[in-house]
């Protein structure tokens, strides 16, 4: 049977770096886009109380994403193969 | 680790490996339909929403209506899988990923409507500089943001053992499945990491989801308009989410069993439950829109009745009668009684369910702006070719991408069907033998091994 291409493990772990920081951009990207607003209202005197409080409930839950996202690429992708219970 | 394949695994390798005719004559049709929308956006785009049937004092028409029924079509894939997953359905096992990509799809297609009813999607800028948190608006953004995000993720991370089977099948993609599969060899260290970012978004996602859902009701129940300004709107409208949603999963299901032959994975039994799960939220979401509009005839606010009228008996009335008609009167007749022509009965109900809901988020958006309370002239909306051909064009889109997704990956999750095989059947044995009466058991899973009298 003819093998398919191998691919270079360096070219993978790159793209796949790239992928985290992807991830982490997208999500970094929210956070300042809320943080932002949360400035902006500041600025202006508007009432702060509202981004305040959503920016509470929200970050955590962005941040939550990412960590779970991390979590899993230096579990699987990091660490995965090493460790063999 | 022996793995138990199943004989008629190929069928779920079969569309990524090949594509036949019927690929591309789908590709073709779906392409016509986007390319009618791309021209009607255009039009738009250049001559302004003038071209629309929007008017004073008629300010939302198709393209809030589709964003409230594409959002809540969402709701099928991560919340249905979420809660079969956490209450360990077993039967979920094909039917998850079929749902999550659903979702995924969907919220985009959902939220690109607010940019196409914008006019000039330049000014969604200002919301993003601009943007007050005062205004339910940018509630709405920043919770379809967290849903989008955590529905993506909680897609991906268990495709994560599917792409590495397809980067050790396939010849082809090699490098895009080497990079997605992220090493993943199947250890039993990668397996508990996966389950356990498995299970912290499934219980992260259902609280999304229904905030999402009940974020873009309080667009409409936080302004004192006639008939939107309820307290009932976000469960009301959560309920009518997850109604759509089921209908949605279930028609992807029938129309990828039939094309792509997994009569072997999506049995009548799968299409029995979500039939029997779609008649209690038929229930459900008569019993809430009887709460909604007896409570607003009981007050008998002027403003409110005219509205009310206006869909009972009013310019509304084929609209409204149709929703009930396609939302609770075909369902019960159909879904009462499911022992036989199951598929076809939960697929006549479906289609119903899924034109019954689209009517009932346009009788919410539409009749309370042709009445409003301020003293405006009345006015009627009727769309145009623009708005009809944007929602052929979401439509198709959504098709289209929904079809290429199978195209790259297996639509039905390859190793939870091999977990089921290898584990789940021992495991769901061994609960409902703790569920009995009986002695406490302390160690789960020793009560089967002395029925059975194995011991490893």
């Amino acid at each position: 049977m003819e093998h398919p291409p191998e691919v270079s493990p360096l070219l993978v772990r790159r793209l796949q770096w790239l992928w985290l920081g992807g991830a982490f951009l997208l999500v970094g990207g929210i956070i300042v886009w809320i943080i932002h607003l949360i400035v902006a209202s500041w600025r202006l005197d508007d009432v702060i109380q509202a981004s305040v409080g959503i920016s509470i409930v929200a970050i955590p839950i962005f941040l939550v994403f990412i960590g779970v996202v991390f979590y899993v690429f230096w579990g699987v992708a990091l660490h995965g193969g090493k460790r063999e219970d | 680790m022996a793995e138990i394949r199943d004989p008629h695994e190929d069928i779920l390798f079969a569309p990524i490996e090949h594509s036949g005719r019927g690929f591309y004559w789908a590709v073709a049709g779906l392409s016509v339909l986007i390319l009618w929308g791309a021209i009607a956006y255009t039009v738009q785009y250049t001559q302004g929403l003038g071209v629309t049937g929007l008017h004073q004092p008629v300010g939302w028409g198709f393209y809030v209506t589709n964003f409230v029924f594409f959002i809540g079509i969402s709701h099928a894939g991560t919340l249905i899988s979420a809660i079969l997953r956490l209450s360990k359905a077993e039967w979920r096992r094909p039917i998850t990923r079929m749902a999550e990509v659903i979702t995924c799809m969907v919220i985009f297609i959902g939220a690109g409507q607010i940019l196409v009813d914008l006019g000039r999607p330049d000014r969604m800028m200002n919301v993003l500089r601009h943007g007050r948190y005062q205004s339910p608006l940018l509630w709405d953004a920043t919770s379809i943001s967290a849903y989008l995000t955590a529905s993506l993720t909680y897609l991906y991370l268990p495709m994560i053992p599917d792409i590495a089977i397809l980067r050790d099948r396939l010849g082809k993609r090699r490098l895009l499945y080497s990079v997605l599969a992220l090493g993943w060899t199947g250890t039993e260290h990668q397996q508990k990491v996966l389950n356990r970012a498995i299970a912290i978004m499934a219980v992260l996602v259902i609280p999304i989801a229904i905030s999402v859902h009940s974020v873009v009701s309080f667009v409409f129940s936080m302004t004192l308009q006639p008939a939107w300004h309820s307290t009932i709107f976000g469960p009301y409208f959560v309920v009518g989410a997850i109604f759509s949603g089921i209908a949605g999963l279930i028609v992807t299901m029938i129309i990828f069993r039939k094309a792509y032959g997994l009569h072997y994975y999506l049995k009548p039994i799968h299409f029995r439950y979500l039939g029997q799960l779609l008649l209690i939220m038929a229930l459900l979401w008569f019993y809430f829109t009887f709460a909604e509009y007896l409570t607003g005839y009981y007050g008998a606010e002027p403003e409110e009745m005219k509205v009310f009228w206006a869909k009972f008996s009013g310019p509304f009335w084929p609209f409204f009668w149709s929703m009930v008609l396609c939302n609770f009167v075909i369902p019960l007749l159909c879904l009462t009684s499911l022992k036989q022509h199951t598929v076809g009965k939960v697929l006549i109900a479906s289609l119903a369910i899924i034109i019954g809901m689209w009517l009932e988020r346009f009788i919410i958006v539409v009749p309370t702006l042709s009445f409003p309370r301020l003293p405006f002239p009345h006015g009627v909306y009727a769309p145009t070719w623009v708005e009809w051909g944007e929602t052929a064009g979401s439509l198709g889109l959504f098709a289209l991408f929904y079809l290429l997704f199978t195209k790259f990956f297996p639509i039905i999750s390859i190793w939870e069907i091999r977990e089921g095989r290898e584990h789940s059947v021992k495991e769901v044995e061994e609960r409902i033998l703790s569920y009995l009466p009986g002695e406490v058991d302390e160690k789960p899973g020793q009560l089967a091994k002395e029925r059975h009298g194995t011991s490893t």
